[in-house]
């Protein structure tokens, strides 16, 4: 019923994400991995994910309910969703572990004449799951990351700079963006309280 | 006295017809439930009329109001009724049936 509805769904879902803390979060991921990895530290960069994920619910519940408020969606938004999201974590990590693995193995594997390129590799396929976060949150904002990681990878590997260094340099425009957002959302949005009633 | 001239036309539900309502049914129909302070964002109303028409619609049933406390802050949750549903289906079946009989 009301499927012209469908419209005002997906902007009321976009309306959701609007405020700038998960994109906050992706830039400190992808900071975080490209820190770990610049101090040969590369399981740093795996466990990123793992501590970020379960303190991203509470964070939003802190800041960014207060202002905005909650909302619930509809089940079958909420079953589309967790797919896209398995989607999103299953890419993410196969994305992750075959860099891992190229990387501890480029001597094994004599990839020597390829080795700039596999640096580029970890920002390139990050790219991917940005792309898909943001078909999942309905936000051309992490499109945007996506072509900075990519533009990263390139022009990293190009310039033979290690996966670390690369990550960095994604990171930092990205923390940039999504901090502005995330600050804007909360001066243009207030505590609000209902205790006029 | 009645009019046997009289043209019947589908009835319109005067708590829908108003477009404030209208529109906070709209919103409450695309989600599962919603907080005042979502809705307050996404109708750009006062909180006063907001908390006025949510009552309206409370009252007649058409909205579930749910109140409770989230640490020390109230929340109040709204979420459309199954009778709330149907009228809302009725009444755009009914406004379909007026509008496709508007000329040109």
């Amino acid at each position: 019923m009301l499927r012209e509805m469908g419209g005002i769904e997906n902007r009321v879902y976009r309306a959701y994400w609007n405020d700038g803390l998960l994109d906050v979060f992706a830039a400190v991921g992808v900071l975080l991995i490209g820190i770990a990895w610049t101090f040969d530290f590369v399981v740093g960069g795996a466990i990123t994910p793992a501590l970020l994920v379960p303190i991203w619910g509470p964070f939003r519940q802190r800041f960014i309910e207060p202002r905005l408020g909650m909302v619930e969606f509809s089940e079958k938004r909420e079953r589309t969703n967790r797919g896209r999201l398995l989607l999103v974590i299953l890419l993410g990590i196969g994305a992750f572990a075959l860099v891992v693995s190229l990387y501890v193995l480029r001597d094994r594997l004599a990839l020597d004449p390829a080795v700039s390129v596999i640096a580029g590799l970890p920002a390139l396929l990050l790219a991917i799951p940005a792309a898909l976060t943001a078909m999942l949150v309905s936000t051309s904002r992490f499109l945007v990351y996506a072509a900075l990681l990519i533009i990263a990878g390139g022009v990293g590997a190009i310039s033979g700079l290690e996966p670390g260094p690369i990550l960095v340099s994604a990171g930092v425009p990205i923390l940039l963006i999504a901090s502005t957002v995330l600050l804007r959302f909360l001066r243009n949005n207030p505590v609000a309280n209902e205790d006029f009633e | 006295m009645s009019n046997s001239m009289a043209i019947e036309l589908p009835p319109i539900d005067d708590l829908l017809h108003e477009p404030a309502r209208l529109r906070l049914l709209v919103f409450l129909s695309v989600v599962k439930r919603t907080d005042f302070t979502y809705l307050l964002k996404l109708s750009g109303m006062s909180k006063g009329n907001l908390s006025v028409q949510m009552n309206k619609l409370g009252d007649a049933e058409m909205v579930r109001i749910d109140k409770s406390f989230q640490g020390n802050r109230p929340r109040t949750m709204y979420e459309l009724t199954t009778q709330g549903r149907k009228a809302l289906r009725a009444y755009k079946k009914n406004m379909e049936t007026i509008l496709a009989a508007l000329p040109g």
